[in-house]
Order: structure tokens, then sequence, then C-alpha cells
């Protein structure tokens, strides 16, 4: 119990200095982009007929607390993020970023690890199955899948199914929410009608993701069902399900865990893509609007805080959620 | 190795000799032996050569100029033209188009329409005289003159195949009527070109920031690999979009096509960087090392003749197996405007437009080069898988 708390402890720690590090080379990328918020802000009074002189700037400045040394701002910075939550106000829209993002971005996430979820729900059983049966039939049709899903990008696919829809529907099937309950409040109504458009971003995000899991599951079930254990129980009479489950599945378990971080780290980058062409109001096409059209540095780096964020947390509970199944990663406590 | 023939011994059999080859064969001959048995491999390496000697001979191969300067104003929006070889007056050796007449009078309300006439042939001419362009010519012109490369390259004007009068397109032809088949071409290059460059450098920061991790371990590796984490844990494309989102507009389409693959290559070295550690790792304290140096070889020795060998073969499966993922990195962010812009073709560019539902429901042959694509990717990872499986020298065993 001691080395469990002393592992989950250690483990805490590194996501914490992870989470350090991208703060800093997120903070690099917004300070990167040229003109600072004063500037940019006094650009705007300027445009509304008042006259700007460069101690305004200079004054302006010092209230956004711009004229402190590099480190000392991303501290402040960081600080906000870690124990406000706070994000600090968008230069270009001039609204705090938490009033931006907030449902977004809880939305984004969610579509990603439902999208997640049902990957591995189909590449679980499919993988485990392939790998074991030895159907020449099946294993290269699964293998042509896969390749597809690999081959195809998401936005490829995504460009496909409205071509299809719109050749066969008449409806290309983009939106997030239908126009009645675009900025309602939620409601069970509005519930409904988010999912039955949710399904498709989540389909087309879950493609990929699944295309690579059913490779990663059945090149580890390979890998196992090969090995002299397994071959020591079926010769001591173990066989069917209770061969599979008791032994090989588990022991394939493990690295597919570890692995999730990764998946959904592939999913948040299919993310504002497929949120561009599907015409989606969330995290990723607000990531795209804040980069593309308007240079706003603090909204990108919300945004991509917030994901890393996500995924650096994802790896945390994997590796606690592993340690609990194998002993053996509890025993190494800095082993990755 | 000793050779332990005896001479006067009976001619060897059949067998014996391909034991031999077998035992004395290179490590590439055997990679090669083993490529050669995967068939799916074999015929996506044949369709990945095409397909990067149609990039490579694009504006040969193409019968009109990818840009703005090569589009046809007759012929706009235009469907995807097939050569027909019969028609209901006979039959011909040469491939031939019908011939498209543009009218106007009081019937059509003054408007253009144009009208197919199935009397007058167009035959289709093999090596005619086009416009001009340069065949392996590079001409790089980046800020500063150290990084100005110019090769001449060949200077040709003939192209495989064009049409007597009017024009050929097979694929259509786009909303500025430019020719998608001669585009689509152009885009396969830059894709190639971008992947080429974005892998290159990936491969060499990783091989640095690998190495010198797996080499000296400890406390510099701890560090570097808590870099490297934290870089890996970072989205790739929305990163990649907060880079690209600095590319000034005012830049030169070069500039911003080697901008943008200098992007890709800086965030794709993680990956690899972390196989070359695992692998330096693991391979320095294997038997076989242990047991060269019994022996007695110098450290050069097995550096050269076991590290690298057991090494080179897993970087290049690698190499192959994120060239797709450069790629389709690039068409993405092209597609999204933060990528390359016109007049460079690329597939993202090309797809730019295409979301809207005019095009949906009337020019679908603006979704041909996608085919392609796909086609090109599925070869790459066909191609990669096939190199994986032969490389590993225990892939018989399974």
């Amino acid at each position: 119990m001691l080395r469990f708390i002393q592992f989950t402890a250690t483990r805490a720690a590194m996501a914490v200095v992870t989470l350090l590090l991208v703060s800093f080379i997120v903070f690099t990328l917004m300070e990167l982009v040229p003109a600072n918020c004063a500037e940019r802000y006094l650009a705007w009074k300027n445009t509304q007929g008042e006259q700007i002189s460069v101690e305004d700037i200079r004054a302006e400045e010092q209230r956004l607390g711009l004229d402190k040394p590099y480190i000392q701002r991303w501290a402040t910075w960081v600080g906000n993020v870690f124990f406000k939550g706070d994000f600090g106000d968008s230069c270009i829209l001039r609204v705090n970023i938490n009033q931006l993002l907030g449902e977004k971005i809880w939305i984004s996430l969610g579509i990603c690890f439902v999208a997640l979820l049902v990957a591995y729900l189909i590449a679980l059983p499919v993988g485990i199955i392939s790998a074991t049966v030895a159907s020449p039939a099946l294993n290269n049709g699964l293998r042509l899948v896969s390749y597809l899903g690999l081959a195809l990008p998401n936005f490829l696919l995504a460009l496909m199914i409205m071509l299809f829809s719109t050749m066969v529907f008449g409806d290309s099937m983009t939106g997030m929410f239908s126009k009645e309950f675009r900025d309602a409040p939620w409601s069970w109504d509005r519930i409904l009608d988010f999912l039955s458009h949710a399904w498709l971003p989540i389909f087309i995000l879950g493609w990929s993701a699944t295309a690579f899991a059913l490779q990663t599951v059945r090149a580890l079930m390979s890998d196992e069902y090969g090995k002299l254990y397994v071959t020591a129980a079926r010769a001591r009479g173990v066989h069917g399900r209770k061969l599979l489950w008791r032994y090989p599945a588990r022991h394939a378990l493990g690295p597919i865990i570890n692995s999730l971080g990764f998946d959904l780290n592939r999913v948040f980058n299919e993310l504002p893509i497929v949120a561009v062409i599907l015409t989606l109001s969330e995290a990723g096409a607000l990531l795209l609007e804040g980069l593309a059209r308007s240079n706003d540095q603090q909204l990108a780096g919300a945004i991509i805080f917030m994901l890393t964020a996500s995924i650096v947390s994802l790896n945390f509970l994997t590796d606690v959620l592993l340690s609990i199944i194998d002993p053996r990663v509890r025993k190494s406590v800095m082993g990755g | 190795m000793v050779d332990q023939t005896v001479s006067g011994a009976p001619e060897k059999s059949v067998d014996q000799k391909s034991k031999e080859a077998y035992f004395t064969a290179s490590q590439a001959q055997l990679v090669w032996a083993r490529f050669k048995k995967n068939r799916a491999a074999m015929v996506a390496s044949c369709v990945l050569l095409a397909i990067v000697l149609m990039g490579l001979f694009a504006p040969f191969l193409s019968p009109y100029d990818p840009t703005i300067a090569g589009r046809d104003k007759e012929y706009q929006n235009g469907a995807p033209q097939i050569p027909m070889f019969c028609d209901h007056n006979g039959c011909s050796a040469r491939p031939f188009l019908h011939t498209l007449e543009r009218t106007r009078s009081i019937k059509t309300n003054f408007r253009w329409v144009t009208t197919v006439n199935t009397e007058k042939r167009r035959y289709v001419t093999f090596f005619p005289e086009g416009w001009e362009y340069r065949l392996f010519s590079v001409q790089i012109d980046l800020p500063g003159e150290m990084l100005d490369i110019n090769i001449p390259g060949f200077r040709m004007t003939t192209h495989l195949f064009g049409i007597e009068e009017g024009g050929i397109h097979l694929f259509g032809t786009d909303h500025g009527g430019k020719d998608i088949f001669s585009r689509t071409l152009h885009a396969i290059y830059t894709s190639l070109a971008v992947g080429t460059i974005g892998v290159f450098i990936s491969f060499v920061l990783a091989l640095i920031i690998g190495g010198v991790s797996g080499y000296f371990g400890g406390v510099t590796d701890g560090v570097l690999q808590m870099v490297t984490d934290a870089v890996r844990t970072v989205p790739a494309i929305p990163l990649f979009m907060a880079l690209a989102a600095f590319v000034p507009d005012e830049w030169s389409s070069e500039a911003r096509f080697f901008f943008i693959s200098i992007i890709l290559g800086f965030i794709g070295w993680p990956t690899l960087a972390r196989r070359v550690r695992t692998h330096l790792l693991t391979e320095r304290n294997q038997e076989y090392v242990l047991a060269a140096r019994l022996c007695g070889a110098s450290a050069g020795h097995i550096i050269g003749r076991h590290l690298l060998p057991s090494f080179t073969s897993y970087i290049i499966v690698d190499l192959v197996i994120s060239f797709p993922y450069m790629v389709l990195s690039e068409t993405a962010l092209s597609f999204i405007g933060l990528g390359l812009k016109e007049p460079v073709n690329s597939l993202g560019v090309m797809l730019q437009n295409v979301t809207s539902a005019d095009v949906l429901l009337n020019y679908q042959w603006y979704f041909i080069p996608v085919v392609f694509f796909v086609g090109m990717v599925l070869a790459f990872v066909f191609v990669g898988d096939g190199l994986r499986d032969a490389a590993d020298p225990y892939s018989d065993h399974k």
C-alpha cells in the first residue's frame, strides 16, 4: 500500500512537471506572436477614433503587467491557470477566455472521449478475435479496414460523408445544434437535438481511432498468444474463452491502457479539422478562428493547454489504473 | 569466417547451395528476400513507384500548366473528358474527343451555351510541344545568400499528350478553368517534397536527441525524456496551427512551403527519437555486442558492423511509416487555409473549396485527386508494414 501511494505521488509529480513544461511551451508560443496585448488593444481604440501615443502604450503595458520579465509573466499566467482556473482575457475579443470556452471545451472533450470509448468497444473484441482465429479472409479484411482508417484521414472521410449525404439526402449534415436550439439554455430537448447531431463527428473521429486501436490490440494479442505460457496452459487442458481471458488478454491489456493517452492525442489532432468541415461550433473551430483569422494567442494558448492537460491527466489515470492491475508496474516507480 | 569446404569434395547439392547463400547473405539481401514474399507489399511498392514517378515527371505528363496561366477559359467547371475510340461514325485507332461548340442565339436568350458536336472529332496528339517547364530543377530562394540553391535541370517543352484543338481535361476543370489532372500530378510532387523535407528534418533531430539520450543515459536521459514526453503530449495539429499562424501573408509561396515542411519536421521528431533511444539502450547491452567485445573487436568495429546495421533497417522503416503522416498533416493544414496557398498545387489547396454545396451537388470531379492520395498513403502504409516485417529478423519464426 505504501508503495502504491509512493508510486501515485511520483506519477502525479511527473504529470505536474509535464504540464509546467507544456505551459511554458504554450506561453512561449503566445509570446512569439508579433504585437502584444497592449498594442493591439490601443490599435483597436485607435479605430474608435482616439489618438494614441507611445506613452499610452507604455501605460497600458504597465496596467497589463507586460513590462515585467518573461519568467515572471509566465509564472503569473501559470499560477492563475493552476490555482484559479483562469486563463485571463482574450486580447482580440476582450472577453474572459473562460466565458468563451466554457461550454464548448466540455462538449469537445466529451465528443473526443466518447469517440475513443466507441473505438475501443469495437476494437477490443474484434482485435482479439482476429488475433486468435486463424482465418485469412477475416484477417485480410480487417487489415484492409484498418489500413483504410489510416489512409483515409478524417477530414477526407468527413468530406466523403458530406458528398454522399448531399447527393443522396440533399442535406450536408453539418452543425452541432438545430437552428431553434443554437443559443437556447440546456434542456431535455436540446440534449436530444445535440445527440442527433453529435453522432456524426463521433463516428468520424472514432473511425481512425478504431483503426489504430485495432492494429494495437491485434499486434499485442498475437504476440502474447504465441508465448510459451499460453502453450503450457493449453497443455494443461485450459481452452476456449478461459484460456483467452485468464492469460493473454489480461497481459495485453496493460500496453493498451498505456496507449490511451496517445490515442486521445490523435483524436484531438483531428478535432479542429473535422470541426471546420462540419461547421461545428466547438473548441476546435474556435482554435482555428483564434489562430487563422485573428491571431488571438490567449485563446489558442488556452485551448492547447486544456487539450494537453486532459491528455496528461488521462495518462496519469491510466498509470494509476495500471499499477492497480499490474504489480510489476508498481515496482518500477520510474519505469515508463 | 573459415572456409570449411574440403578440396575435392563432391558437387554441392542445390539445397546446400541455397543454405550457404542464406548464411552468407548480407542483411539487405535477407530483407529483400523476405520482402519479396509479401505480395501485398510488392504490389503496393509498384503502385508507390508509379505514383512517385508521376510526381517527378508531373510537368511532362500534364498537358496544361497547373497555374492560372494554363487555364481553359472556354471550359470552366467542366466535366471530365474521357477520350474514346469509337462513336456512331465508326472506330479509330487513335483516341479522340468530340468537339464542344459554344453558341448563342435568340433561342438561348443570348447566353453562351455549350453543345457537343458529335460529328466533329478531335484526335489526341502525342508528344506535342506545349508550355515550357524544367525537369529535375531545384530553385530555392530563401532569405540569405547562403541558402540559395540553383540546379538548372533540363528545359523542355514536350508533353506526353495533348489534343488537336481546344482542350483535353481528363479529370475536368475547376471553377477557374484549371486542369485538375495537371494539378493532381503537381500536387503529388508537392506532397512528396514536403514529406521528404519534413521527414529528413525530424530524422536528424531524432537521431541527435535520441542518440544523446540513449548513449549517455542517466540524468541526461531523464531530462531529455521529460522534454520529449512534454512535446509528445501536446496535440500536434493544434500546435502546428499555432505555429503556422505566424507565417506572414506576404511571404512567397516557396518560403511558405519550406516553413511548413520545417515545422512538420520539428513536430515529428519525438516518436522517432524515442525509438532511437530505446533501440540504443537495449542494443548496447545485447549479448552479441558482448560477444564481439570478448572476441576482441574494437569499438569502431562494433558500432560500424553490429550496432548500425541492426539499426538502419528500423530507421528506414520508421521513416517510411512516418512519411504519409507528414503528407496528411500538410494536406489537412492547407485544407483549412493555414498551410500552403495558391498558386502552389497541393491536395489541401485543391480541396479548399469543395465543402460548398454547389460543388458537392454539381462538380463531384473535384474529388478525383482524393483517390490518388488515398492510394498513395495506402501504398506507403503497406510498404512500410512490409518493410517492418521484412526487417525483423525473427518474423519467420512467428
